[in-house]
């Protein structure tokens, strides 16, 4: 944000504190120390983002999701660093739905640190300079005489020292900085770039942690909702005799998604559900995944011509529809009044749900509060809100606060999914090199888009000519944002390819994306990973090894994975992630991002896929959208390199690399290239 | 509707509950124990693991009525305040991402370490197996529950 802008938006947002507490505090000595919300003593409100209290606590206030990227400990690290705060006395806060007073709430992209840093550094230390100042006039010194450290304030020369929690008080009565707020260098970091806990560990593992699925209410009904046997389901009528005479059971009302069973408990709702029958205006019912694939494969256009001498290669790969499978399914507690309306939910997009609610229920800002829970899985699901509304209907009609609950079998079957995708690539290779290089990719479902901006970047070859064409096949299907979006296809599409390319070139596949790559810090990666894994050291027989690597969202990647394959059975033995995301704010976070990654590759590299029949997605759990176990699941080495000033997103970069990896090392096990994912060996 | 009196977490407590309400919704919706979780209510992915007279049991797939006179610990009585060696190794290694799955993940973890109390990473996969963790932390959990039998869980 520009001078006048940021300075303009520390005043702004000087005073006034609402912070939703989720009872969710920790304390960083211990870990993390579960507390019921404590009432906010007289204290020191910095800017929206810190608040000193008088005993010393620093509360720091998380605007973004915590979807289990890390962003409450890192608003914590970015804040605590440059207050020079007692890392002891931080607790987080969630922020409620405010986007005037935080800016955009959303998390995706891999877009939090990258967009916050800056500012939440910012605002750390312009608290800090009020501290400073208050400190300063307390004493009647110069304020550059002045030092902070670990929550205090220190004058050298009299060898005097101030609480943060006692200087509170006069520190609100301190000017905010209009100047630049001076931030420290890389060299003085003592939490930035270092092995910081989650902050919310301890609540976690004694199960005091509240997701939206453990909100309870005064009051509160709970509810489910029957719905769709097919894509594009309406309700054409129901007899609800049955529901009504199940234990427990409050209500039945008719919505756009369904018929919602209201019971006093989740049983009740549920099993009231369970006795409905409801007759449905089924549109879709012929759709199927061979139908889908084939209309995709119709879309596909005319390559452009290769350069003549050249050595040709075509290839097509096929990625099914994924499921989010978040471990907590879709889920709000909603209580609408007349002239309000309260929401707690696990949401990606805190705003977008308060603008939601607000145009539904045609309520004011001020009228509509949105508390935000910590939150079991995101991955893009939770994107969007349809949950949300779901519940607002449900609370308006019946008057109550409710808490609707998706089922794993809802979950499942009514999820914006990764889209399915069909590519067909053509390139040229001459004296072991790409010449050209031709991409169609094509893609399925309701909403698939042509363009977007999260997956069509040049690719990372310096290759003459390359480019890609994108298109549309017709299917019914929902979709939405997955894990690094286009690029979980078109990525992993063009890794597996320039495999093929090397191949043909007969060049050594880490020698061959060498020899094309342009940006010296994708290149580090690629050889810090290779070198990690003795690339050229001989592997036990029926094993193979594959590279890949990944530039966007800021950051850099590579992978190099190891298979063996045994009576047509691959598992992954071995990966080897190297990242450079610049500027690390939590090592243990960046590292995590990366092993939770190459879970996702694996699963969907070898597992994972939502297919279509009769109309219906045919998946209800995880044991028909098979995610790797602990048994399946290699040892996973990550080398960080923090080769930037500046912080590159974490939560998507770790994922393409992985399953083109695994394909890599599929076909350089077996022999034979890789044309489908999931991969299954015939 | 019937009154059962269950044996949670070292006391016993009397809940009138539908007899078919799994053990899940009694501990979550009627006594107000969030700390089990609903993952799938198909005993698919371990969210809501507890122990049952020591045992690892799914509680989604527990009805009320069947539990008689059966020992059941949750999370809430795993410590008195989190100091079991493995929430503390799960702390420790830093485990949790989203967390959602973890509580099923330490019970599972508590119930091989009462058969195992120093297992094998091959022990250690066999037991783990039906529990889901969608964040990917398998990694983390396996070295958590090393530490935590080096400290000498029980």
């Amino acid at each position: 944000m520009s001078e006048l802008t940021r300075r303009s938006f520390l005043q702004v947002i000087g005073a006034g504190s609402a912070a939703f507490v989720l009872g969710c505090t920790f304390d960083t000595k211990t870990g993390s120390k579960p507390t019921e919300t404590e009432p906010l003593g007289p204290g020191f409100v910095a800017n929206a983002f810190v608040e000193i209290e008088s005993n010393g606590t620093v509360r720091i206030t998380a605007s973004k999701s915590d979807m289990g990227q890390g962003v409450r400990t890192a608003f914590a690290v970015l804040i605590a660093e440059e207050l020079d705060a007692d890392w002891s006395k931080v607790v987080v806060v969630q922020a409620q739905a405010d986007s005037k007073k935080y800016g955009g709430q959303g998390v995706g992209g891999s877009q939090t640190i990258m967009s916050m840093n800056q500012r939440l550094r910012e605002f750390g230390g312009s608290a800090r300079m009020m501290l400073v100042a208050a400190a300063a006039k307390t004493w009647g010194v110069d304020p550059s005489t002045c030092r902070t450290e670990n929550g205090k304030v220190f004058h050298d020369a009299t060898k005097k020292s101030l609480d943060y929690g006692k200087l509170a008080e006069v520190a609100s009565t301190m000017p905010v900085p209009t100047g630049e707020v001076k931030l420290k260098s890389p060299s003085e970091f003592k939490l930035i770039g270092k092995r910081n806990k989650r902050v919310d560990n301890k609540d976690v593992v004694t199960g005091k942690a509240k997701y939206g699925l453990d909100i309870s209410v005064e009051g509160m009904v709970f509810a489910a909702i029957s719905r769709r046997p097919s894509l594009g389901a309406s309700v054409k009528s129901f007899d609800d005799k049955a529901t009504r005479k199940v234990e427990g059971v409050l209500d039945v009302i008719q919505m756009s998604s369904g018929v919602a069973v209201i019971g006093k408990n989740t049983w009740a709702a549920l099993k009231g559900r369970k006795a409905l029958v409801v007759e449905w205006e089924e549109p879709n019912k012929s759709a199927n995944t061979k139908a889908i694939r084939a209309g995709l494969l119709e879309a596909v256009g005319d390559h452009k011509e290769m350069p003549a001498g050249s050595k040709v290669v075509n290839a097509t790969y096929d990625f099914p529809f994924l499921a989010h499978a978040t471990m907590e399914p879709m889920n709000a507690v909603a209580d609408v009044r007349d002239d309000s309306a309260t929401i707690w939910t696990p949401t990606q997009q805190a705003d977008g749900a308060q603008n939601q609610v607000m145009r539904a229920l045609n309520l004011p800002a001020d009228k509509v509060v949105v508390n935000v829970t910590l939150i079991g899985g995101g991955f893009g699901r939770r994107l969007s809100n349809d949950y949300v509304a779901e519940a607002v209907q449900i609370s308006k009609q019946i008057k109550k606060p409710v808490k609707l609950i998706w089922s794993r079998d809802d979950d499942m079957k009514n999820d914006n999914y990764r889209p399915m995708s069909h590519h067909a690539l053509r390139g040229a290779v001459k004296d072991g090199k790409a010449l050209a290089w031709s991409h169609q990719f094509i893609k399925a479902g309701r909403g698939a888009r042509k363009a977007s901006n999260f997956g069509n970047a040049d690719i990372a070859y310096a290759i003459d000519d390359a480019g890609m064409a994108q298109g549309a096949g017709q299917s019914p299907v929902p979709t939405g944002a997955w894990r690094s979006v286009d690029h979980s296809q078109s990525t992993v599409a063009n890794e597996v390819f320039m495999n093929e390319l090397a191949i043909a070139a007969g060049v050594d596949p880490v020698a061959f994306r060498k020899s094309h790559l342009r940006n010296q810090r994708l290149i580090k990666v690629l050889e810090l990973a290779v070198e990690k894994s003795n690339w050229s050291k001989p592997l036990p027989a029926g094993w193979g090894r594959g590279v890949a690597c990944f530039q966007g969202y800021g950051s850099f990647a590579a992978h190099v994975v190891e298979v063996s394959v045994k009576d047509k059975k691959i598992k992954v033995e071995r990966v080897i992630c190297a990242v450079d995301c610049g500027q690390a704010i939590n090592v243990s976070g960046v590292e995590a991002q990366m092993q939770g990654a190459c879970i996702d590759g694996i699963s969907t590299a070898l597992k994972s896929e939502i297919t279509v029949t009769n109309g219906q997605i045919d998946q209800t759990s995880y044991t028909d959208f098979e995610w790797c176990t602990m048994a399946e699941a290699p040892k996973i080495e990550v080398h960080l390199i923090q080769g930037g000033d500046r912080p590159g997103g974490m939560g998507e970069v770790g994922y393409p690399g992985v399953p083109a990896a695994v394909a890599n090392a599929v076909h350089n096990a077996t022999g034979q290239p890789v044309r489908a994912f999931p991969i299954r060996l015939s | 509707m019937a009154l059962y009196k269950l044996n949670i977490n070292g006391k016993i407590k009397s809940v009138e509950a539908d007899s078919d309400m799994p053990l899940l919704w009694v501990l979550r919706d009627l006594m107000g124990l969030t700390g089990s979780k609903y993952g799938c209510g198909v005993g698919s992915c371990g969210a809501c693991t507890v122990l049952k007279d020591g045992q690892e049991a799914r509680s989604c797939q527990l009805p009320v009525s069947e539990l008689g006179s059966a020992k059941i610990v949750t999370i809430e009585g795993l410590s008195a305040d989190g100091n079991h060696p493995l929430q503390k190794a799960w702390v420790e290694h830093d485990v949790p991402q989203c967390g959602f799955c973890q509580v099923g993940q330490i019970m599972g973890a508590a119930a091989l370490m009462k058969q195992h109390p120093v297992p094998t990473d091959a022990q250690i996969d066999e037991a783990m197996d039906g529990h889901i963790c969608r964040c990917g932390t398998y990694q983390r959990i396996k070295e958590a529950i090393h530490m935590a039998a080096k400290a000498g869980a029980r």
